[in-house]
């Protein structure tokens, strides 16, 4: 262990990078395809809000836009944070972590809505959500976890430890409860493990232990609420959207609709869509939280399939360009900072378009750059100056 | 088309670019980064980089480039295939995204565009009155009555003042306007039906104060009226809101939507496509609550088209009074008269008892009135007996087979009978008794005594015959023939619910029987019935009347009850052409036997006593048709004038006790009043019906008891009984 810790310690590989001869960047902090997607995605992401928002009174176009532009801030500032540094700090992330998710429980300032306690109003400052911003802590959590074995963690011992601490997140947020959050906490968990070098066969087994107590859980759940008279496990309505899934025509509190509305929307986009600003579906309430979770119905409506196939395209080419940076990274600890991020995107890419199209459950996970949400917003570019971050401390 | 394909091909292009760099990528590093991470693994210090490179750096010059790779390839080196599993994972999640968006906007995009646009709009129909319906002399025996409707916004619920207001001048409770305004059952966005039958007075008041009722309108509605009561219940038929199931067998070119009023029965039926306008549509562009943002387009409803009748309302009336009167004196249980124009096929009237009063369907119709129109003790009122009755034709039927045995050479002008009472033809084993069995015999009879005095034994006698001639004739020659007259099948009037009846085949017979074989062998007997219209024989009102038609003038024209039919302009839109269905084959001579034995059976009996005073004559037959479980039915057709024949009357009284009593006077009595209708003896004005439902009037009753036992008693000598034998 002390071994391990020691290799840490000496991971200050830029001194190496300069060793080798080879020439600084002439801007250290400027990856410029990196940032041209970004830049792209944003904006494109913004005239999908515009679209969607407009003419709606309960959200604020200019809300969405000072998120980006403090989002963008962040973002540079943390490029020039030298992450590695971080890796030392891991109770004090698992600390942050259970401080910011149990903090909506805390009376006074918790907020309650829709059944879960997500949300926290303190003083002036406007609403939020701290499970959001904990996903940022959550990644440094598990890479640091994972770090730390230095890409072996072959022992059964050290998984189900590290295992242990990278649930520790998810536990809390389900007391809130939001399953879609904890989802996104687990599917990052997962890519720490995957890309932090766990063996394939705990990861197997960890996925069919996964399987069956989902299995389990559907068939316990009911038994248990009759037993207790109360919902137990699952909240009512997450079983309904689940089975809502698994069979279009249940439809106990109106999901079925909501999926039926975004298909339509979908669906009648066709190849080149309705055009920007004229969407029926959204503009005329059809379909519920159309700026949110399904804003991908907005855009997909409006632009059709080439649109649609265009935001894909940002999305594959930023994932890429994420991979390359992982791939060249200083240490194993950005390899994962990184990976974690952009497997926690693709999870909301896949988890969000999927159930708006019927591939998937339908969860609250908004879309990366797209959907409105400042918080969301902010937390997504404070991930972009991760990654930034450890490119600008990889050596070339 | 082209568009998905050149679509198809793009998606193919961004796929295979995406699966290029991705495994361009892997390759890549793959290729270059052999050595080093072979090195990497061999040393053991995987992921954090900076021991192995800082070793190299110290060792000799060629190591360099080796080195810059591996400070290059840095941490993931030896993690490479968990970087190739989540690359896989994330191609996986963008192309099944891609082919599922492919598949729903580019595959299925018209079947969602077009629930977008079933999305946006909304349309909602206002009823269109229905044409009315006309008899022979234009008078309108069903019409609209104009009902001023008070109808209200669904948001006008939420507006206590208005509802307050509506209760209070309208004088229903407050909770009842709320409930109304409530009811969806017309569609979302339909205004809701506050009051029907409004007074002018309230509807003056609501439309003269707009701000004291917002929301609220009035619509001048209608609604079914039968200005004759009963009369020509089940000609005319009756109307009700549409069922789940006749939505879902709505005929071409028809538009019927839920809560629309259609025809149940009777000509509202048969002509619901022309008597039913169409509807005043009110097209909204409404959004997902369902509030009308515009209204894009409002057309008002067309009316239907009329319809004229070939019924002739005061006979029809004559009909129904007949019917209503023996039957409610105690003169069996059900009737039936139909009387057609034999000249062109047109019903004149048709009348059964029991009836209804098709006003008992207006505005839905209760669940124990209708529960009393079907039980065993109602006689089944909404059954049309004239022509979905099926019973024996007993010997009504004898003039039919008389001609068949006449045209088929069976027996001719000279063949005669002798009666004793009994025919024993097929052996002792097997008598059949004459009517006039036991007590009486006809003697010697030729055909047209045979007729006039409805001699079975003279028709066992040609039964026998048509027996023995099987092998010259076939065994289906006497069938084939009445069947020239409609029997058997359809007669295709324009009303729904027609039976067919049956004359019995040995095919038939094999068939019908085929469970019980020991029944199923054609035996000599059924000829023997058969030829007097008993056995299997099974005829309707309206068949026995148009065979009749067929012997009064050798030509059978389709029955209808459609005159014409003119839009609401009065234009004629649909004229009704005569269409002969059948012109049996017939001599001249033989024809002339059967007539001449029709004609007698009104003077040979003194039948012609009903007929009394009239300056033409009247050519009946009678028949008394036995009944399992039942008493004899009796039945009368007969047609005038003699010479020149315009119109059948059919009369068949259920458990009527014999025929003078019942089925010949209730006949006669029509035939004369379609023939005083020709001759203005008859007003073509006339009365409403009097009759709904079957209910016992003791005083009537007495009253017809009365004058049936006088005729018998003034006419002892003819025989009352014209049973046809047992079988």
């Amino acid at each position: 262990m002390a071994e391990q810790v020691a290799q840490i310690d000496s991971v200050i590989a830029s001194d190496a990078g300069d060793a080798t001869g080879k020439r600084p960047r002439r801007f250290t902090y400027f990856n410029l395809p990196f940032l041209a997607i970004v830049g792209i995605l944003s904006f494109y992401g913004l005239a999908i809000v515009y679209s969607a928002v407009h003419g709606n009174e309960d959200y604020s176009f200019s809300r969405q836009a000072v998120g980006v532009v403090v989002g963008a801030v962040l973002m540079f500032v943390i490029f020039r944070v030298d992450y590695r540094h971080l890796s030392h700090y891991l109770w004090l992330f698992l600390g942050i972590n259970v401080v910011l998710i149990l903090l909506p429980h805390v009376p006074g300032i918790g907020v309650n809505t829709m059944g879960a306690t997500s949300w926290v109003k303190i003083g002036p400052l406007p609403q939020l959500q701290p499970g959001e911003f904990a996903k940022v802590t959550v990644i440094l959590l598990d890479a640091a976890v994972v770090a730390r074995y230095g890409g072996r963690l072959n022992s059964p011992k050290d998984f189900l430890k590290s295992l242990g601490i990278m649930l520790v997140p998810f536990v809390c947020i389900m007391t809130q409860p939001d399953l879609g959050t904890g989802l996104v906490y687990i599917f990052i968990a997962g890519i720490a493990l995957v890309v932090g070098g766990a063996k394939p066969k705990f990861i197997l087994i960890l996925v069919g232990v996964a399987a069956g107590g989902i299995v389990a859980l559907f068939t316990l759940d009911p038994l248990l609420d009759s037993a207790m008279g109360h919902d137990v496990l699952l909240k009512e309505y997450q079983r309904a959207r689940l089975l809502v899934f698994l069979d279009n025509s249940y439809d106990p509190t109106g999901d079925g609709y909501n999926l039926q509305q975004a298909q339509i929307a979908i669906g009648s986009g066709g190849l080149f869509g309705k055009g920007y600003m004229t969407a029926t579906q959204s503009t005329l309430g059809y379909r519920p939280e159309a700026p949110t979770d399904f804003i991908f119905c907005v855009l997909a409506e409006e632009l059709g399939f080439f649109g649609c196939m265009l935001l894909l395209g940002m999305y594959i080419a930023l994932l890429l360009i994420c991979f390359h940076i992982a791939f060249n990274a200083a240490d194993l600890f950005g390899t994962v900072i990184v990976m974690c991020t952009a497997g926690m995107w693709l999870f909301q890419i896949l988890e969000n378009i999927g159930m708006t199209c019927g591939l998937m459950p339908i969860t609250g996970i908004p879309l990366p750059f797209v959907s409105y949400g400042s918080s969301f917003m902010v937390v997504n570019f404070v991930l972009l100056g991760a990654v930034g971050s450890v490119w600008a401390h990889s050596v070339r | 088309m082209l568009f998905a394909v050149i679509a198809s091909i793009a998606t193919l292009l961004v796929l295979t670019v995406v699966v290029l760099v991705v495994v361009r990528f892997v390759r890549k590093r793959g290729a270059s980064q052999i050595k080093p991470s072979h090195k990497v693994n061999a040393i053991e210090t995987v992921g954090v980089s900076a021991n192995a490179p800082s070793n190299n750096l110290t060792g000799s010059g060629p190591l360099q480039v080796d080195t810059e790779q591996r400070v290059h390839g840095s941490a993931a080196e030896a993690l490479r295939g968990r970087f190739v599993a989540v690359g896989v994972f994330a191609a996986a999640v963008f192309g099944s995204l891609s082919a599922k968006l492919w598949s729903m906007q580019v595959m299925q995009q018209e079947e969602f565009a077009r629930k977008a646009q079933e999305n946006l709009f909304a349309t909602v129909y206002t009823p269109a009155p229905r044409g009315q319906i006309f008899d022979f002399g234009d008078k309108v025996l069903v019409k609209n009555r104009s009902s001023f409707t008070v109808l209200a916004d669904a948001e006008t619920v939420d507006n206590r003042d208005a509802v307050t207001r509506l209760s209070a001048l309208l004088g229903i409770p407050a909770p009842i306007v709320r409930q109304r305004i409530l009811n969806a059952s017309s569609g979302a966005q339909s205004r809701r039906i506050v009051a029907t039958d409004a007074s002018l007075r309230n509807v003056a008041f609501i439309s003269e104060h707009p701000d004291a009722f917002p929301g609220v309108t009035c619509e001048n509605r209608t609604s079914r009226t039968y200005p004759y009561g009963t009369l020509a219940a089940h000609v005319l038929g009756y109307t009700g809101t549409v069922s789940e199931e006749e939505l879902k067998n709505v005929p071409e070119g028809r538009n019927v939507i839920s809560g629309d009023i259609v025809g149940k029965n009777g000509a509202e039926e048969a002509f619901d496509a022309v008597l039913s306008g169409d509807h005043g549509t009110r097209t909204m562009l409404t959004d997902a609550s369902g509030n009308i943002l515009q209204v894009l387009s409002e057309t008002d409803p067309i009316y239907g088209n009329d319809i004229y009748l070939t019924i002739k309302g005061a006979v029809q009336r004559v009909a129904d009074e007949t019917c209503a009167n023996y039957i409610v004196g105690g003169v069996g249980t059900a009737a039936s008269i139909v009387c057609l124009d034999a000249r062109d096929g047109s019903v004149v009237a048709i009348s059964n008892y029991p009836t209804y009063a098709p006003e008992s369907f207006i505005g839905g119709i209760s669940a124990d009135t209708w529960q009393e129109f079907n039980t065993e003790e109602s006689h089944y009122p909404l059954m049309n007996r004239a022509i979905a009755g099926t019973y024996p034709a007993a010997s009504t039927f004898k003039a039919f087979t008389a001609m068949a045995g006449l045209e088929r050479r069976v027996i001719d002008d000279k063949s005669e009978s002798e009666c004793t009472g009994m025919w024993t033809g097929f052996g002792e084993e097997f008598p059949q008794g004459c009517w006039v069995w036991p007590g009486g015999a006809h003697g010697k009879q030729d055909v047209v005594d045979a007729i006039a005095n409805s001699c079975d034994v003279f028709f066992y006698d040609m039964g026998k015959g048509f027996y023995d001639r099987i092998g010259e004739l076939g065994d289906t020659a006497m069938q084939d023939y009445v069947a020239e007259y409609g029997f058997g099948r359809q007669m295709g009037i324009d009303l729904y619910g027609e039976a067919s009846g049956r004359v019995p085949t040995p095919e038939w017979k094999a068939e019908y029987f085929k469970d019980a074989p020991e029944e199923a062998a054609w035996l000599p007997g059924d000829y023997t019935n058969m030829v007097i219209g008993q056995g299997y024989v099974l005829a309707t009102p309206l068949q026995i009347a148009a065979g009749y038609c067929g012997i009064a003038t050798g030509k059978i024209y389709k029955p209808h009850i459609l005159r014409e039919v003119r839009n609401s302009l009065g234009q004629v839109v649909v004229k009704y052409e005569p269409e002969v269905l059948y012109e049996p084959e017939m001599d001249e001579k033989n024809i002339g036997l059967v007539r001449k034995g029709l004609r007698e059976v009104m003077t040979v009996n003194n039948y012609d006593r009903f007929v009394y005073g009239v300056n033409y004559e009247v050519a009946g037959k009678t028949g008394t048709a036995e009944v399992f479980g039942k008493q004899d039915y009796s039945l009368f057709a007969c047609y005038a004038p003699y010479d020149d024949p315009k119109y059948v009357v059919v009369c068949v009284c259920e458990e009527g006790p014999t025929t003078i009593t019942s089925a010949i006077p209730m006949a006669t009595e029509v035939l004369m009043a379609a023939m005083d209708y020709d001759s203005g003896e008859l007003s073509k004005d006339f009365e409403p019906t009097r009759w709904t439902t079957q209910a016992a009037d003791p005083d009537l009753l007495a009253k017809k008891l009365e004058e049936a036992s006088n005729a018998q008693v003034t006419d002892a000598a003819v025989n009352v009984w014209d049973a046809s034998s047992w079988t």
